[in-house]
Formats: structure tokens, sequence, C-alpha cells
């Protein structure tokens, strides 16, 4: 799952201008769209990284007069490409567990360093559980899911900042 | 029993014909979506999109397990699982069950029943119902030959576990019999897992005609008449129009009974098709097999009769009872689908997947189009290449033909090759429009000329 990026917000914004629509309400799983074509008020809320819906809007709605991207600040996706963290990837649609078991301690955590091999979470497909492992030497930069959330093919769970001196490490486990 | 929130699994014109029946029921709706589909018409229209996995099928949609998983996770209460991919794996139902997950399609036992081509041969004549003679399972190609012998060549080579025209092979003389058998009982396995094979006699002058049921769980059972589907290519339709131009009242009457003593006898659920083949040398029909789902060329039935087929089957999985009986069901008109594909006729049908630079289907009234397309839609390799069910209804064939004619005329599609050029031909050819066909009509006839 892809998240929604700057760009996808201009598409969207662009679609609208196009559109006979005077106002769009967006709703993807905690980012709020606002935009009104006459009005003034706009807004962007993304409050955590967890799309719910694919990033391309269902129909277009109103063009904008003014945006202001009031973006809550250190959120996940949306700024991925910026930041050039590496995002872990989910191989499979299912539900993620942060822990080994429920109470335990978490896989990892925001800040520790990981290699390649290290497990970073299991997801759960009807009882059957499989270990995720980073697949990328780093810190942790940010956890993109909350414990017990179903996760789509190719959503991000984590943003690794990658180490440069441990890329020995990523080479050999690969 | 109430269905809220349906889960789509899987994707092109279906799951979009499946999101717009929900969207009217005011149900809401979650399409599965495989990396390759994710820009799909279904993915836009749909309330929410999962991905669940890679573009290729079998590491997406047709996992049970992810299907199951997803529909949980977003709250689903219901499956919908279209035509193809799981809509007749009887493990997909029973872990609906497993889950408390509505499954909008028959029960499990009833799709294992009419899967095995062999056990609902056997059923169904013991109804006293006509079906092609044949064999029983034969194992070696000694047995086929002996088997074949006894009914006559041509025979057909069957798969006990194939169905919708696949695992089926053609034998003219008996030298031939013993590579083809071979062959077939090969391919079964690696198809569908399972190598039993049956012969059954080549019927030369056939229609396919199939009568569309539906049930419900209190144990009505009714029928909407028949569909003829006899213009096949390698045993896959291509065009099909109801009611069948051939059929008499009296041999409706027969065939559409046979169709639902079949369903009452198995206790069948939901929306389902019996396909007979009709000798029209012997005015004799066989039944052929039963498809436990709803099928592609359903539009046809929902144009003659005016009963929303979809949304029915939703409406039946939970719980309700049919909302028409038999004598309510009134069949008015007539209708002709045309299955548009992404293939170069002129290139043997070689499939033509690829960015659509320009979709601009027909309009008019009479006519329907179910679609997935659009302009810039990039029709991937990875599945099958039905673009549109191009539909038409009027008041008899005749004006049926003439607004298929037109529509066709006015089906504009560039990036992509497609199947529209070979309707037309179709469309003007007189033994079509005169009735002259059989289920050979396209391979004997049509293909030599339209090669040429």
């Amino acid at each position: 799952m892809e998240p929604i990026t700057q760009e996808d917000v201009f598409l969207i914004l662009k679609l609208i201008e196009e559109s006979k629509y005077d106002e769009l309400h967006l709703e993807i799983g905690d980012l709020k769209l606002d935009v009104k074509k006459q009005g003034n008020r706009a807004s962007v809320v993304d409050s955590k990284c967890v799309p719910e819906k694919s990033a391309k809007p269902a129909l277009p709605a109103a063009p904008p007069e003014e945006i202001k991207d009031e973006r809550v600040p250190d959120t996940g996706d949306a700024i991925i490409e910026e930041s050039g963290l590496i995002p872990i990837k989910a191989s499979m649609l299912g539900t993620f567990y942060s822990a080994p078991k429920p109470g335990a301690p978490p896989f990892v955590e925001v800040g520790q360093d990981i290699t390649a091999d290290d497990t970073v979470c299991i997801i759960e497909v009807m009882k059957l559980f499989n270990t995720v492992k980073a697949g990328v030497s780093g810190r942790v930069a940010r956890i993109c899911v909350k414990d017990g959330e179903m996760v789509e093919f190719q959503q991000t769970l984590f943003l690794v900042e990658e180490a440069d001196d441990l890329d020995e490490g990523k080479r050999k486990s690969a | 029993m109430k269905v809220s929130r349906v889960f789509v699994a899987n994707r092109g014109e279906i799951a979009l014909r499946i999101i717009r029946a929900c969207r009217d029921l005011g149900i809401e709706t979650v399409v599965a979506v495989s990396e390759a589909d994710r820009e799909s018409m279904p993915a836009r229209m749909a309330d929410r999109v999962l991905c669940i996995g890679p573009p290729q099928a079998i590491s997406s949609y047709l996992k049970v397990e992810t299907i199951i998983a997803a529909a949980l996770g977003s709250g689903a209460d219901a499956i919908h699982p279209g035509y193809g991919f799981l809509a007749e794996q009887p493990d997909l139902v029973e872990a609906c069950e497993e889950n408390n997950l509505i499954f909008i399609g028959p029960k499990a036992e009833n799709i294992r029943q009419m899967g095995d081509k062999l056990l609902a041969r056997k059923m169904i004549g013991e109804l006293g119902i006509p079906v092609i003679p044949g064999s029983e399972m034969v194992s070696t190609s000694d047995e086929a030959k002996k088997a074949a012998k006894k009914l006559g060549f041509p025979v057909l080579i069957k798969a006990a576990a194939g169905g919708g025209g696949k695992g089926i092979k053609t034998v003219n003389v008996p030298e031939g019999l013993k590579d083809v058998f071979e062959e077939a009982s090969g391919e079964a396995l690696a198809a569908f897992g399972d190598d039993r094979i049956f012969i059954e006699r080549y019927i030369a002058n056939a229609r396919h005609i199939e009568v569309q049921i539906i049930g419900d769980r209190q144990g009505t059972i009714i029928h909407l008449f028949e569909r003829d589907c006899s213009l096949q290519r390698r045993y896959q339709k291509i065009l099909e129009e109801a009611p069948c131009p051939v059929m008499t009242a009296e041999l409706r009457e027969e065939i559409c009974n046979a169709a639902v003593r079949i369903a009452t006898h198995i206790g069948y659920e939901n929306a389902g098709t019996i396909e007979f083949v009709f000798d029209q040398d012997q005015n004799l029909f066989y039944f052929l097999e039963m498809n436990t789902r709803i099928q592609v060329e359903h539009p046809i039935t929902e144009m003659i009769t005016g009963f929303d087929l979809v949304k029915e089957q939703i409406s039946i999985a939970a719980g309700n009872p049919l909302s028409i009986s038999q004598a309510g069901v009134r069949m008015s008109g007539h209708s002709i689908e045309c299955r548009i594909n992404a293939e170069s006729p002129d290139k043997n049908f070689h499939p033509s997947p690829g960015r659509i630079d320009a979709w601009d289907p027909p309009e008019g009234e009479g006519i329907r189009i179910d679609s997935h397309c659009y302009t810039g839609y990039v029709v991937p390799p990875y599945y099958d290449s039905l673009l549109a069910k191009l539909v038409t209804w009027g008041t008899d064939r005749t004006d049926a033909i003439q607004k298929m004619q037109y529509a066709l005329d006015n089906f504009k599609v560039s990036g992509v090759d497609t199947t529209v050029p070979f309707h037309q031909y179709i469309l003007k050819n007189s033994d079509y429009l005169e009735g002259r066909i059989n289920t050979r009509w396209i391979e004997d006839t049509v293909l030599r000329e339209y090669v040429k």
C-alpha cells in the first residue's frame, strides 16, 4: 500500500479543479482532506501513516482557491521520499504483531539498531505466523503500524535510517 | 443475518458489477486487488481497497487464507467471489463458515457435488434426466479405447475435475486415442490435481443451452429461462443470446423443469447454471454440467427478465427468501451478449494486453455495457482478456441483432486489439442471422472464412 504523498494531494487538487464540484471531503484512514472551491479553508491532516484506502480519489470534487498544508509534523509515510528513509514493507496481507506474544517486549523499538537478519515483527494470516526480517541494516526511525492492525501487501511497516557502516552486514545476509 | 459490508474477491468487470449491486442495496464494499490492479476501476469505485498480493493470481486472488484474513480485517460480513478464481472453491466456503462470514454463493457440498463431473453425471442419470452417453472413469488407454469403440467415434476425452470448457479433447479416429488419452490424463493432473478421465460421445450438430436457476435458503428454487451459448471457440463462449432462438415452448418447459429438479435434488442455494447439450438432429437434450456460481453471461438473462441476479444473490445469502416466485418470472424480448476481449482475431486470437489509448463504447437505448475499462487503463497480462460485455436488448431477435450491429460499429477502442471486428463479422453472417449454427460453427466455418 503506497501512502498518500504530496504528489497525490496535488493530483487530487488538480482533479477537483477540473470538476464541477465545489467541495471535497476525503478521509483515508487518519488522513483527512477538506477542500473548498470558493472558500479559503483547506487542510490536510495526517496523524499517522496507515492509509485505509488507495491514495487515488474515488471521484474528483472541487478545485481549491487556497491550499494550506496543516500536516501534523512527525508523521510517517507522506514524507518517506524526502527523508531518504528505507521502508520495510509487508510481504503479505495479514495481522501485524510487534511482539512475539502478547505482553512481551516488541521485537524492535524506535531508535534501535537492527541488522538485515533481525526479526522485526510477525504477520499472521489465518493462524499462520510469519516472521518478518528487516532485510536492511540501520536504525529504526519509525514504526508505522500499531500492534494487532491489519496490513496490506507491500504496506510500509517500519522506516529505517540506513547505516552506511552496516552495509557489509547487509550484503552478507542478502 | 445481515449483510452490510461485502468483500469482493475478484477483479475486472465482475468486481465492478458486484460493487454496483452493493451500492444500489446500500451495502459497503471492500475490494481485494493484486498489485497489478491497484489502479483498476473496481479499486476506484469500492469503499475500501486492500492489496492482497503480487500480480500472479496464485499468490493473490487464489489465496483462500489471505482473502479470509483481508475480509475479517476489513470488517466485512460477506464475501462475493464473482466467477473464476475462488468462485467454485469449496475450501473458501468452509473457511467463510468457520469465520462467521457469509459466502455469497452455494454451499460447499453443492460445489463438490457438481465439481466432480463423473459423480454429477451419475447423480443426474439416476434422476432420470438424460446425460450424454459416456463411460465411467477410464484408467488406461486400453480402457479408453474400449469405451470409445462402444460409443462410436468421434469422442470427447474429458477430465473429471474439469468443467467450463477446460480439460476437453476431441478424438476423431481410434488410432489417435492412445496419445490423446495420455496427454489428457497428464494435463488433468497438472491443471486440476486429479487425473481421472472419462469418455463422452461427441454430438456433432449440437447447441449449448443452459438454464439459469436461483434458490433461497428456505428451499425455493426457480429458473429464469435459458441462454443459448453455442458460439464457442475452443470450448470458450464468445457470444450468447437469450432466449434460445430454436427453442419450442414444450422443450423449454422440459429443459427448465429438468434444471429445477436437479437443483432441488441437491438442495441448491443461490445462483447457478445448468448446462445442456441439445442435439439438433435428434431433438434431444442432455445434461452437460452445472456451474455453481454467477456466470459471465448472466446479463442477458437479466435483460429478458428484468431481474437483477447479483442483487438477488446478496439478498438470498443474507437469508431473505426469493423476491419473486416462478409465476412472477416473465420473459420479454431478446438479448445478445458479445464478449469483447483484448485479443487479435487476425492473429489467431492472440492476447493483446497493454494501454488502452482510447475507450469509447457505444451508447443508446437497449445497449448495456459491463466493463471495467477506461481510457488510459492498462490491461494487465496476468488475467483473462475480457474487456467488456456488450449486451443489447431488443423487442425480438432481429431488433437485438440490429442494435448489436449498431453498437459494434460504434465501439471505438485503440491501443489494444479487440474481438469487436470478429463479432461484427458474425453479426453479418447469414448462418448466424438465420440460426443455422452449432457449437462447431465458429471453428469449422467462420474461422476458415475469417482468416483468409
